[in-house]
């Protein structure tokens, strides 16, 4: 893919990851976020990483956001809307932000390996649903089971602790 | 014979959870404390069973199940400890049952009993794993399972506004401990490209490695395990959430948790001894945990907060330990501090249901339940590290690990704080034998909790006395 594409999708991805901040309506900053994902995904597929870049639609820019706008339609946050801008909280947030900024560019800096771009994975013999299936069920298989009890366990959480009772 | 091997008794737990979590949802009439009786059954076989395991070392380290996984001395005794208190608990739940019926209104009489009971159990397994962890994404899977677990337990009388609040804290600030924990990961995988524990300390050896980078790393993990330890300074949530969770979910928490992030800390600092910065890092957090949890604790009227601060000190004394890297020690205090603290609890919770959880509701206990008040007396002088208790020679240990590796500084601030730990726990004392009361109703206590209290008096006494069988356990 063409480098132009790459400048769309990553400007994509972050003018409208700003704007999930800046928006004060939920609703707003919520679709900001879908299309940030989408950006994502789309940086993912350049990147010959097809499987990643649609899980990204489908977990993220799917599942995950109907469940948001779900909770914000169900909580009716008009609040949200009035309240004024947190300058303290705002200017945290931009410090870490800078601080990160920085640290990337010291660690591209500093290190050998941050230099060396990978293999591409259309030149690779495997496809990447290959070695990700791989990772998780041969190399990582023990880790991936207690993931499953770990899930068991918080969907018995989330039924307990949100079940209402009968009055 | 047949022969067990470690990875089962994990299975055990895991399929006893199942059955347990099965027959709560099916069988609807029978009582719900049926259920604690038989997961303390299960457990105590699997207890029974773990001391037929044989240690072994992961053999083969390069890749599958045992690069995660390793069934050496340490983790074979961590889980029997996992065990134990993960039994204790589930007792002391089944004295807490009406309580929990309470905070459930209007609803079916034992409504979520049942899950309440079962959920320790899957907590008991993330332990189990997480000692036996030596691999960064075994670690964090397994701590995790820990975490989710007691999410739900902490506020899981979630009606009580004191819990709720207890339970968000403790979601948030945990969930941001996890942000450090993959943080450091990934900063320690970025510069050795390892997340074995072994093949780290091989890394790290190499002098082409960026040191300060990984340190950072090192950094970052520190502070997501200082959280799970309540070492200063990440203990912050450790006061609230200790008093509004339901007291045995606090008492498996400065226990089972803390046991837990003791042993990961031990193992992931390992690799990193190399580095001379490390063991200064844990010195200023061992000092800092000392003096704060010490001083803070004076002035508590609330028994639960006390102790809330009291495990914070002794997280102190436990990370003296640490840095003198001596194991034994440190395994031997925790044992101290799992005895001692789990009676504390245990009377707590029996006396709490009839009058409360302020010191001053202990006043007099002595004459309104004799057998109650001696077994919290030998808690606190224990705590307090009183000679012939557990709690003594825990701290004999560890400083003397200390002087031997001539950590002036800490053994100094250590002994200053054993002085101020004596004020506070023998505050509860002198409410229960010097202060009258005017209410002068007897206490009862059912037949398994007195067993329970009884046990972890004899063993605080008898490992105060004769360590040796701890000591020969982590030996061999």
């Amino acid at each position: 893919m063409s480098s132009f594409l790459f400048w769309v999708f990553a400007l994509m991805t972050l003018i409208f990851g700003a704007a999930v901040v800046i928006n004060r309506n939920p609703v707003a900053s919520a679709l900001s976020l879908v299309v940030s994902f989408l950006g994502l995904a789309a940086l993912f597929m350049s990147l010959n990483a097809y499987f990643v870049g649609i899980i990204q639609v489908l977990v993220y820019a799917g599942a995950v956001m109907v469940l948001f706008l779900f909770i914000i339609m169900l909580l009716n946050l008009q609040a949200e809307e009035r309240r004024r801008i947190n300058w303290l909280a705002a200017a945290g947030g931009i410090a870490v932000a800078v601080i990160l900024l920085i640290e990337i560019f010291l660690t591209i800096g500093r290190f050998e390996a941050a230099r060396q771009t990978f293999p591409s994975l259309s030149e690779s013999t495997t496809d990447d649903v290959r070695s990700i299936g791989a990772a998780l069920f041969r190399n990582y298989n023990l880790p991936f089971q207690i993931v499953g009890v770990l899930v068991l366990v918080a969907t018995i959480g989330v039924v307990l602790l949100s079940k209402r009772e009968p009055r | 014979m047949m022969r067990i091997t470690a990875p089962e008794l994990e299975i055990a737990v895991l399929v006893l959870g199942m059955v347990i979590l099965l027959v709560e949802t099916f069988a609807t009439k029978i009582d719900k404390r049926i259920l604690a009786f038989a997961a303390i059954a299960g457990l105590a076989i699997v207890l029974l069973a773990s001391f037929f395991v044989a240690p072994s070392p992961s053999p083969d380290q390069a890749t599958g199940f045992w690069s995660f996984y390793t069934a050496d001395r340490l983790s074979i005794f961590f889980k029997q400890f996992a065990l134990v208190t993960t039994i204790f608990v589930l007792i002391m739940m089944a004295d807490y049952a009406p309580v929990v019926r309470r905070s459930f209104p209007g609803a079916a009489p034992q409504s979520g009993l049942g899950e309440f009971l079962t959920l320790p159990i899957f907590t008991c397994l993330g332990l189990m794993y997480l000692v036996s962890a030596i691999d960064f994404v075994f670690i964090f899977v397994s701590l995790e399972l820990v975490t989710i677990s007691f999410y739900v337990l902490v506020s899981f009388t979630r009606r009580n506004p004191i819990t709720l609040e207890a339970g968000t804290k403790y979601l948030v600030l945990s969930a941001l401990s996890t942000a450090f924990l993959v943080y450091g990961i990934a900063w320690i995988f970025g510069v050795t490209g390892q997340t074995n524990l072994y093949r780290l300390t091989e890394a790290l050896a190499n002098p082409a490695i960026n040191h300060n980078a990984a340190l950072l790393g090192m950094g970052f993990v520190l502070v997501a395990l200082g959280f799970k330890i309540a070492a200063v300074p990440f203990q912050i949530w450790v006061p609230d959430v200790y008093q509004g969770a339901p007291t045995p979910v606090t008492a498996y928490l400065s226990v089972g948790s803390k046991a837990a992030g003791f042993v990961v800390l031990l193992r992931v600092l390992q690799p990193f001894l190399v580095l001379p910065e490390t063991q200064r890092l844990v010195v200023l957090i061992a000092l800092l945990t000392l003096i704060y949890g010490n001083l803070a604790a004076l002035p508590q009227a609330n028994l639960k907060r006390l102790l809330a601060y009291s495990s914070i000190a002794h997280a102190g004394y436990l990370l003296i330990g640490v840095v003198c890297f001596d194991v034994r020690a440190v395994s031997f205090y925790l044992v101290a501090y799992l005895l001692m603290t789990l009676l504390s609890f245990a009377v707590l919770i029996i006396v709490a249901q009839q009058t409360g959880e302020e010191i001053s509701d202990f006043d007099g206990l002595a004459r309104r339940s004799p057998f109650l008040a001696f077994a919290m007396l030998i808690g606190m002088v224990s705590l307090a590290g009183v000679p012939f208790t557990a709690g003594f020679l825990g701290k004999f240990y560890i400083f003397y690990a200390a002087v031997l590796q001539r950590q002036v500084a800490l053994v100094v601030v250590g002994v200053l704080t054993v002085g101020c730990g004596f004020y506070y726990y023998l505050k509860v004392v002198r409410a229960m034998y010097w202060q009258s009361t005017t209410n002068i109703a007897k206490i009862p206590v059912n037949g398994l909790s007195r067993l329970a209290i009884s046990a972890l008096i004899l063993c605080t006494i008898w490992f105060g006395i004769y360590p040796q069988p701890i000591l020969d356990a982590l030996k061999r």
